[in-house]
């Protein structure tokens, strides 16, 4: 098909969607609404004609679009109304492109194209309490038996697990192998027996996180993504997908055409009284890094879909992104005063989700690590555990 | 040293071997959800240790006021969720300075009165009119302590609870913060002791913060320490990586600097006026804490941001002291105009002699 305007992308759009207006408000990721509602109504409405994941190929409900056809409709999707898609996020920009890159054509068709009309939420099984940072000590593991392979460990930090339908889980299936060798990647149904939740409450409230125990469940090999030993190499492009935040075109904020103000602005200038220079100094540096810093994540997240496989510039994305939010934050922190502490103050949600958004999806470190490891070409850190069994580092030999 | 410029050692040791044993955190966690208590404010009250620093003459425990912010700096690092600082150095001290009975329970101290709580005078009475923010623990107290500046006086009421509406309100750490309306209230009519006003109480409510902040940010650091050399990821523990020491290092500078400046005020403040000296310790203390909870909390990763790891009963409380008794913004304006009040030749003498200076 050839590539539209942006005049006909904002015309084929404004048949679906509602224009955003003045009040359209940023909401903070994992913070928000347990409405699943707003977000699946959006996705039916525009997986006919492959809008929100354009790049997707047609029968999966994308539209086979190019790279720059699909910056362009990113771009005008920012005029519509999109909800917060955090509960769909996984598979919309992890998962999804995962499949696209590993997964057999079956998978495809089964996976995909419920997950770009909003019918089945995913979740990620990646971390457990032993296996954060260091994410290649996964110890949950899978034993094949026959066609089929038995689970059985736990995970933690597993966002959205309790709406979810499906998981995209990181299994050890040799432990004689070095640790980044010996994984595998499957896909669970979340239904399965064997499988239970028990969401973390955090310090905002937010019980979005959860644990998840696996013990003897069962899954045919059919839910295998990827070679057996090959997960860490599917679990990589899973996460630069996360950093370059391929996923996350809902909710966004303001700075749409038309809009004076981007939404944080508008409401910290209702509680400044004074405008001092001071605070309209870092009013317009605020504004100026978050618009570059989601130009950077566009990019980093074009170039994610239009190569399949994103780079380290994800890494830079992430961390630029997070860095915007937290100074929002903190200067609406300050701005609100001593009123902000009270609960349901201004920035009393951001102030206490604030130092996740460093931690989550990948720490400032890991991230800067992957800069300079693979951007700078800094020599890398020690890696002790590089060539010995997992079973053997993992007893401390090391 | 003289005497008064030393902590009484059993006080440090009674008051930290008591919270240890009260404050644990189901206890903190319990307390966060009902807006009180009782159980640990009963132990802490029936030592005495919300009084000290209030003559016995006048109904208090007797010590010193470095002996009083000391338990505050302990309460503070144990997170007990309990109105220390408004029962003793603030409501108390008032109640105390205006000849006023102090009540067995707790008391609590309107901390930002002249912004919307006004008093009129006629005869030996005071009448309170009103609605007070963010009042500290009004929901359980048995007196409610309003300083109030009426004609050239500072008049300190000291109104029962029951005789204003109270609407509960909670800060970011669930202590309650509630909203107090006053409806022409009437109590006896008592005048503060000289050098007590409305600015002496500001400075002591500031005062008060900065020794919990000291406190909080200590346990904090301690906190970090322990949890990264237990954690272990890539084969070490992550206290090994350079990347996670220098934020332990941030933490521990910060507790050892606010520590500094709250004791460094809290002994000019035994002595006498200490403006200078509280006004640098609440800011030092307000930039130590939003440094040191940036780094402690990206320290521990994850696992300190769940409810049940105990790192967010410190920061939170943090976040929220920060705001109490002047920001960062009024303290270093306060404390800029009088720099420039002293002009370019003092300023070397202003930063060295503090408020010896200035008097």
């Amino acid at each position: 098909m050839n590539d539209l305007t942006e005049e006909q992308i904002r015309t084929e759009l404004a048949l679906i969607l509602d224009r955003r207006s003045a009040d359209t408000r940023l909401s903070t990721m994992g913070a928000g609404s347990d409405d699943l509602d707003e977000g699946r109504r959006y996705l039916a409405n525009t997986v006919r004609d492959g809008w929100h994941v354009p790049t997707w190929p047609r029968e999966h409900g994308g539209q086979d679009a190019s790279a720059h056809q699909n910056s362009l409709i990113g771009r005008v999707l920012r005029e519509f109304v999109v909800p917060d898609l955090y509960p769909f996020a996984i598979g919309l920009g992890m998962v999804g492109p995962a499949l696209l890159q590993h997964g057999t054509e079956v998978q495809q068709r089964d996976w995909l194209k419920p997950i770009a009309s909003g019918e089945a939420i995913w979740c990620q099984m990646f971390s457990e309490p032993e296996a954060g940072s260091d994410l290649a000590n996964v110890a949950l593991t899978a034993q094949q038996d026959g066609d089929e392979w038995i689970l059985g460990g736990q995970k933690t930090w597993t966002s959205r697990a309790m709406w979810a339908d499906w998981a995209i889980c990181l299994a050890r299936t040799d432990p004689t192998q070095p640790k980044h060798k010996g994984l595998t990647m499957f896909a669970i149904p979340m239904s399965l027996s064997g499988v239970e939740i028990r969401p973390l409450m955090q310090m905002n409230r937010d019980a979005h996180f959860s644990e998840v125990f696996v013990d003897g469940a069962r899954i045919s090999d059919q839910c295998r993504i990827g070679d057996v030993g090959e997960g860490w190499r599917v679990a990589m492009t899973v996460l630069a997908h996360e950093r370059a935040g391929g996923g996350s075109r809902g909710g966004g904020d303001g700075n749409a055409r038309g809009l004076k103000l981007p939404s944080w602005v508008a409401d910290l200038q209702v509680l400044v009284g004074e405008q001092s220079s001071d605070w309209r100094n870092k009013v317009a540096a605020i504004y100026a890094r978050d618009t570059t810093s989601r130009w950077t994540a566009q990019r980093a997240g074009d170039e994610a879909r239009s190569t399949g496989s994103p780079g380290p510039a994800g890494s830079g994305a992430k961390l630029r992104t997070v860095n915007s939010y937290k100074s929002r934050s903190y200067l609406a922190n300050r701005t609100a005063g001593a009123h902000g502490m009270l609960e349901d103050g201004h920035g009393y949600i951001e102030t206490l989700t604030a130092p996740s958004m460093s931690i989550r999806g990948g720490t400032d470190e890991i991230q800067r690590n992957i800069l300079g490891e693979r951007v700078l070409g800094l020599p890398g850190e020690p890696r002790l555990d590089r060539d010995v069994s997992w079973s053997e580092s993992r007893r401390g030999l090391i | 040293m003289t005497e008064d410029s030393l902590v009484d050692p059993l006080v440090t040791e009674t008051a930290h071997r008591l919270l240890s044993e009260i404050c644990d955190h189901e206890s903190i966690q319990a307390a966060e959800a009902t807006g009180q208590a009782p159980e640990i404010w009963n132990a802490f009250a029936e030592t005495g240790f919300p009084w000290i620093s209030i003559d016995e003459d006048a109904g208090g425990s007797g010590g010193s006021l470095l002996d009083a912010l000391e338990v505050l700096r302990l309460v503070g690092y144990h997170a007990a969720p309990i109105p220390a600082a408004e029962t003793g150095i603030l409501g108390g001290w008032l109640l105390a300075n205006s000849s006023q009975e102090l009540p067995d329970g707790i008391t609590t101290v309107v901390p930002n009165g002249r912004e919307n709580v006004t008093g009129s005078v006629s005869g030996d009475e005071v009448t309170v009119t009103g609605r007070a923010l963010r009042v500290p623990w009004a929901r359980v107290a048995e007196r409610i302590v309003v300083p109030l500046s009426i004609e050239d006086q500072t008049v300190i009421a000291s109104i029962d609870s029951a005789q204003c509406a109270i609407e509960p309100m909670t800060n970011m750490a669930g202590e309650p913060r509630d909203t107090v309306t006053f409806e022409n209230v009437q109590v006896p009519l008592a005048i503060a002791a000289p050098g007590i006003d409305l600015e002496a109480f500001r400075f002591r409510g500031a005062l008060s913060r900065a020794a919990l902040m000291a406190g909080a940010i200590e346990k904090m650091s301690q906190l970090t320490v322990s949890y990264t050399n237990d954690r272990v990821q890539f084969g070490r523990p992550v206290a090994k990586f350079q990347a996670v020491q220098q934020h332990l290092v941030w933490g521990a500078q910060d507790a050892a600097l606010a520590r500094m400046v709250a004791e460094t005020a809290a002994r000019e403040a035994a002595r006498g006026t200490a403006q200078f000296e509280i006004a640098a310790a609440k800011l030092v203390a307000n930039q130590a804490a939003a440094r040191a909870t940036k780094a402690c909390h990206q320290a521990h990763g994850a696992m300190g941001m769940t409810q049940e790891y105990p790192l967010h009963h410190l920061s939170r409380r943090l976040w929220s002291w920060r705001k109490e008794y002047g920001s960062d913004a009024e303290w270093s304006s306060w404390l800029g105009k009088i720099a420039v009040a002293q002009g370019a030749d003092q300023l070397y003498p202003l930063v060295t002699g503090g408020s010896a200076v200035l008097n």
